[in-house]
């Protein structure tokens, strides 16, 4: 546990002082919501079926930025080296990285998603305030958990900032299209029984994604 | 091998045989519908090719044995083009029978999905050098990638059990000489793979033979 916060600690502090990933990632996920509304026709009424599609493509584009860098960061001077030489076992390295993907997410949707909110008229009231906070945080974890194990492998190959949407989108489609889907219906509205099935949908695969991420890291970063 | 390439080519003319002249047409459907005697035995063995590379993965996680790589790599290979064939062939069905070429049925889902997974496990493959490395992070994805299968038709099928169906797949009820037509094909795509799967290792051993003569001269 407390490697875990050491590690978490050390790419934070790495992060603020640059603030290199989370200025593009941020600035990305403006711009996506910017273009699909433009996109879609200005002056549109956007219906709330679409716009819970829009929002996500927006955070899962600019979350990949942030992915990418984390592994990268390490593998500039090999630094990942000393991390494996450190007495720290890879699954805790996993859970530190998987963490920090995690902050960097919300830290991103904390700003994205007002955005989102006033670019496309939705509606998020107090009621279902903790059913969307639900979904966003479901998404995340499965995000990140298969993100983190794919980053580092993206990392290790030549072309690896196109490699890591390349691998993680086509995996990520189940629990992108259950997110989507639980999102339209909160945002129009509907009562929490028509959409918790989706909702342990991405539960499922959060926990399936998140067990196998965790046992087959080692594979990948020892190979790194 | 010659033996195999002859079983496996004679076991096709059967089937062509069988499918085209053998087996009746079929009263609704037509002609279009002698399609599903090659869509179905590449389905079957399109997955069957991913569900091997899934244990080959495994096998070399746990073994690491350069051996499992080369399995696993040629039977996604194998399993990417079946796959492309089934969601080809299967558009040139529906376009007559349901309508349209394409429709977000749970099956029809899951092949594209799978298909974009291991299409993205080829790329991969391609942007590493290293050998070791390459075959780790390739059996990572395989095994990340058949996991994924369950989900992706879980989630295809609740989409569509909330929204209306628009086109209902008719229960198939075969013809006993239909079924016997089907089984030959079966049979005959199933030597086929064997055929392509002990060739490309062949070729994949053989090539990594010239790298270590290679190594040795220079």
């Amino acid at each position: 546990m407390k490697n875990i916060i050491t590690i978490v600690k050390k790419d934070l502090k790495l992060e603020f002082r640059k603030r290199e990933s989370l200025t593009s990632m941020l600035f990305f996920g403006i711009l996506v919501l910017v273009i699909l509304n433009i996109a879609i026709g200005i002056g549109q009424n956007i219906a709330p079926s679409i716009s819970g599609g829009i929002l996500w493509v927006a955070v899962i584009f600019a979350a990949v930025l942030g992915l990418d860098r984390v592994f990268s960061n390490e593998k500039e001077n090999r630094c990942i080296d000393g991390l494996l030489l450190s007495p720290i076992e890879p699954e805790t390295i996993f859970i530190a990285k998987m963490a920090v993907n995690l902050i960097f997410m919300i830290i991103v949707e904390l700003i994205i998603i007002p955005i989102f909110i006033v670019l496309y008229n939705s509606s998020i009231t107090l009621e279902n305030l903790p059913m969307f906070i639900a979904i966003v945080l479901l998404l995340n974890i499965g995000f990140s958990a298969v993100g983190t194990l794919l980053s580092a492998i993206s990392s290790g190959t030549r072309r690896n900032d196109i490699m890591l949407p390349i691998l993680l989108f086509p995996i990520l489609i189940p629990l992108i299209a259950a997110t989507v889907k639980a999102t339209s219906e909160l945002l129009s509205g509907s009562p929490v029984e028509k959409y918790s099935q989706w909702l342990y949908l991405t539960l499922a695969f959060d926990l399936i994604f998140f067990g196998s991420s965790y046992l087959l890291f080692e594979h990948v970063i020892k190979e790194g | 091998m010659k033996i195999l390439v002859s079983i496996a080519a004679s076991l096709f003319l059967i089937a062509i045989y069988m499918i085209f002249s053998y087996t009746p047409t079929e009263a609704v459907m037509g002609i279009v519908q002698k399609i599903f005697y090659f869509h179905l035995p590449l389905a079957f063995t399109g997955f069957f090719s991913f569900f091997v590379s899934f244990i080959c993965g495994v096998l070399y996680l746990v073994k690491k044995d350069s051996k499992y790589d080369v399995y696993g790599a040629t039977s996604v290979e194998i399993g990417v083009v079946l796959t492309t064939l089934v969601l080809i062939s299967g558009s040139l069905w529906a376009r007559p029978i349901w309508n349209t070429w394409w429709t977000w049925d749970p099956r029809l889902t899951t092949a594209l999905i799978l298909w974009l997974i291991y299409v993205a496990y080829l790329i991969l493959r391609m942007s590493i050098e290293q050998d070791g490395k390459r075959a780790s992070f390739c059996a990572v994805m395989a095994i990340i990638g058949f996991v994924d299968v369950p989900i992706v038709f879980f989630s295809a099928r609740l989409w569509r059990t909330i929204h209306p169906v628009v086109i209902q797949k008719d229960k198939i009820a075969l013809a006993s000489s239909m079924k016997l037509s089907l089984l030959i094909a079966m049979v005959a795509f199933f030597a086929l793979w064997t055929v392509l799967f002990k060739l490309r290792t062949k070729t994949l051993f053989l090539n990594e033979r010239v790298k270590r003569l290679n190594n040795k001269i220079l």
